[in-house]
């Protein structure tokens, strides 16, 4: 496409075109913006911008009328309904009576009534119940915890201390468990930020503060602070001054749950809660330095570990990649064979070994070409044992062929003979599974599929078929190749399916003893000659 | 990494038809803005199955390796189709690498193809397009059992079973080949008998001197 039909699309002129150019693209363009203009000229002044390009897009196939909004302001409310009421009702506010709160509430002030109502949201105003304890209770739980020997004495004690104790619904402690994570999750960053404020000096106080030991009073006052703000931690140890001191945040916590873990344990040993109620002030403490360390770093900082990463990554990316090529290339090796695993010369050193035997392997040949020339007698002979031993071969296939169709097995076998009888079973028996496999297809099925079992021991791997043609010696194949010439046949089969390559066989060994019968009769001829 | 070389199915070989080869077009006066002044043809290499079917699911990829002075003479096609248009002045052999899927673990295929711009036979004017295409089978012997399974999925086998104008390579063909090859088979077991006559009668001759 030409920058002229682009213009003749898009409607505009080209006022800078050279003359030369303009003989056979101009015309048409020139033509549609003769025409054009009386149409685009009225509706111009009305459109702007993008539309004027989207409406330039149709050509000449404008609308005779543009539809136009004329305002850009939104449209007036034109409904009559009457506005339904709202009014603002007192309501009661769940737990605390003493305060009085308003709110807006759809409906009549009548319909609502005089009273002032429960929020709708006062069912989320869910408070926790904590353990209760009294000082006796708390000192007998926390000496069972402390030594296993008391413990029988504990649960003696445990039967008319639960009938005492008022037992604190279970399913509220859950509850409260799983507010305790939500309220870590949210404040993870903050209690970060806040701590690294307060650590250092708190960490400095801690040794002093830890060893002070925690009475019966001060674990009280930190329950029911515990209680008055629902296990917010951030603001129990904001308000936390118990005797003037105050504690370090971690300290509460862990006293509190060592606390609560062991008034549990005391009352049911089994208890499910239990497991929850563990909480580690090492690891917090750790995990606070951490946060603080991870957000205190500066720009630079985060600058290098980004780059960092993004350079690991690639390093991973490169290894991976020369992996994959590196397998692709060993698949291509012929020493070690190929259709095994090469994942054990993926790594470095595999293959600095595979390389090592693959020159090894070189060494060894050569020195075979280099050395000595090899004894003439012991290559004829070695192929006279080749020999004996195929017609051997044959001949043994022979007999258990035989000796399976008389359905008796001769009683002494030589070892050969059994290793043969062995690898023709293994044979059949890959036949008759590749047969299996197969069993489902027809014979089209088959054929259209190319599927042929062959049962016959050939190298595997892929080839291309025209190149399974036989082909001879040198002098034989020329002569093979000026026979075909003479038959008006080509060298390589046009199409060398399955079937063409197997009669084009066919046809060359019939060649060959062609071939060679013309020879003998040549010779003959030759001797007749000479005996003349 | 491969997913754990599975076994191959012994005594058992799936063949695959494909065609491979160029044509080309010799370039009038309107050239690809990028061709160098001295191209004259425009050429397009490919493999492809012999109904232009889709062999990728089997084949990777195919690489053509074009003569050195090609500008990044490996050209590797990942996706379908595996053709290749390039231009150039001169004929010369294209080494086509035909890599196929993870599954199968097999090797490359690797063959040539002599690039054919010009018209050898007669009444082939200049201006033809020159094609110079070539059936073959790819004959996967003893495949793995995965590989085997993917095979299976298509009858890639089949051939269009009449000649036409667009499809050269068809089952009309091959028996037209087949008749062609059992014509000589008839000739050459003819020459074969002739020549046990005269070579009997040479023997008996003989026998009587």
């Amino acid at each position: 496409m030409s920058s002229s039909d682009i213009f003749d699309v898009l409607n505009i002129k080209q006022k800078s075109k050279s003359p030369i150019h303009g003989s056979s693209p101009l015309p048409s363009a020139g033509s549609s913006t003769n025409l054009t203009p009386t149409g685009s000229r009225v509706s111009k002044p009305q459109v702007t911008g993008m539309q004027r390009e989207l409406y330039n897009l149709l050509g000449d196939n404008q609308p005779p009328v543009m539809v136009q909004p004329s305002s850009k302001f939104k449209e007036k409310l034109t409904s009559k309904a009457k506005p339904s009421p709202w009014t603002y009702a007192e309501f009661k506010p769940s737990g605390k009576n003493n305060i009085r709160l308003r709110h807006w509430v759809k409906g009549s002030k009548d319909l609502l009534g005089p009273e002032p109502q429960e929020s709708d949201f006062a069912k989320f105003s869910v408070r926790l119940s904590l353990p209760e304890f009294t000082e006796e209770e708390y000192e007998l739980f926390m000496k069972s915890g402390e030594t296993k020997n008391t413990e029988k004495e504990a649960n003696a004690n445990k039967l008319d201390l639960q009938d005492n104790a008022e037992k604190p619904p279970m399913s509220n402690v859950s509850e409260r468990e799983s507010n305790v994570e939500d309220e870590k999750e949210k404040n993870k960053e903050e209690s970060a930020v806040e701590e690294s404020g307060t650590e250092n000096g708190e960490v400095g106080n801690s040794g002093k503060v830890e060893a002070e030991e925690w009475t019966y009073e001060e674990v009280a006052y930190l329950f029911t602070l515990c209680r008055e703000y629902d296990l917010r931690w951030f603001v129990i140890d904001d308000r936390y001054l118990f005797d003037g001191k105050s504690r370090p945040l971690e300290d509460l916590k862990a006293k509190f749950y060592e606390v609560s873990k062991k008034y549990f344990k005391f009352k049911d040993n089994s208890d499910v809660k239990l497991e929850s109620l563990n909480f580690s002030k090492d690891k917090e403490l750790e995990r606070k330095k951490y946060l603080q360390r991870l957000l205190s770093r500066s720009a630079a900082e985060i600058a290098e570990e980004e780059a960092l990463i993004i350079e690991s990554r690639k390093f991973e990316m490169a290894a991976k990649k020369t992996l994959s090529e590196r397998e692709a290339l060993l698949r291509l090796l012929d020493s070690p064979i190929s259709t095994q695993n090469v994942s054990q010369y993926l790594s470095s050193q595999g293959i600095s070994q595979l390389y090592n035997n693959l020159l090894s392997d070189r060494t060894r040949k050569r020195k075979n070409d280099n050395g000595v020339p090899e004894n003439p007698w012991m290559k004829q002979q070695q192929h006279f044992a080749q020999q004996r031993q195929q017609l051997q071969q044959t001949q043994e296939r022979k007999n258990i062929e035989t000796h399976s169709q008389d359905g008796q097995a001769s009683p002494r076998k030589t070892k050969k003979q059994k290793q043969e009888l062995q690898t023709a079973m293994k044979r059949k028996s890959e036949a008759a599974y590749a047969e299996t496999l197969l069993k489902d297809f027809s014979a089209e099925e088959r054929k259209a599929l190319g599927v042929v079992t062959h049962g016959e021991k050939l190298s595997p791997g892929v080839y291309l078929r025209s190149t399974r043609i036989p082909t001879y010696k040198p002098a034989l194949q020329n002569r093979v190749v000026a026979t075909l010439h003479e038959l008006g046949l080509p060298v390589r089969p046009a199409m060398p399916s399955f079937e063409v390559v197997q009669r084009q066989e066919e046809l060359l060994k019939k060649i060959v003893t062609l071939l060679d019968m013309k020879k003998h009769i040549d010779k003959l001829e030759a001797e007749k000659s000479i005996t003349k | 990494m491969p997913p754990g070389i599975s076994k191959r199915i012994k005594t058992l070989s799936v063949s695959r038809p494909i065609i491979y080869g160029n044509t080309a077009k010799k370039m009038g006066e309107i050239k690809p803005p990028n061709a160098p002044a001295e191209h004259t043809h425009l050429w397009t290499i490919f493999v492809r199955g012999p109904n232009n079917e889709d062999i990728s699911y089997y084949v990777k990829k195919v690489v053509f390796k074009l003569h050195d002075t090609y500008n990044n003479p490996t050209r590797i096609i990942e996706a379908p189709p595996f053709e290749l248009t390039e231009t150039g002045w001169g004929e010369f052999d294209i080494n086509v690498k035909i890599y196929f899927h993870d599954e199968a673990n097999e090797k490359n295929l690797n063959f040539y193809h002599r690039l054919r711009l010009h018209p050898y036979e007669a009444g082939q004017s200049k201006d033809d397009e020159i094609s110079s295409i070539f059936f073959d089978e790819v004959v996967f012997n003893e495949p793995n059992e995965s590989f085997f399974k993917i095979l299976m999925t298509k009858p890639g086998n089949l051939l269009p079973s009449n000649k036409s104008d667009k499809v050269i390579f068809s089952q009309q063909l091959e028996r037209e080949e087949l008749d062609r090859i059992n014509a000589g088979i008839l000739e050459v077991d003819k020459q074969i008998d002739e020549l046990k006559k005269s070579f009997n009668e040479k023997i008996t001759q003989k026998q009587e001197k």
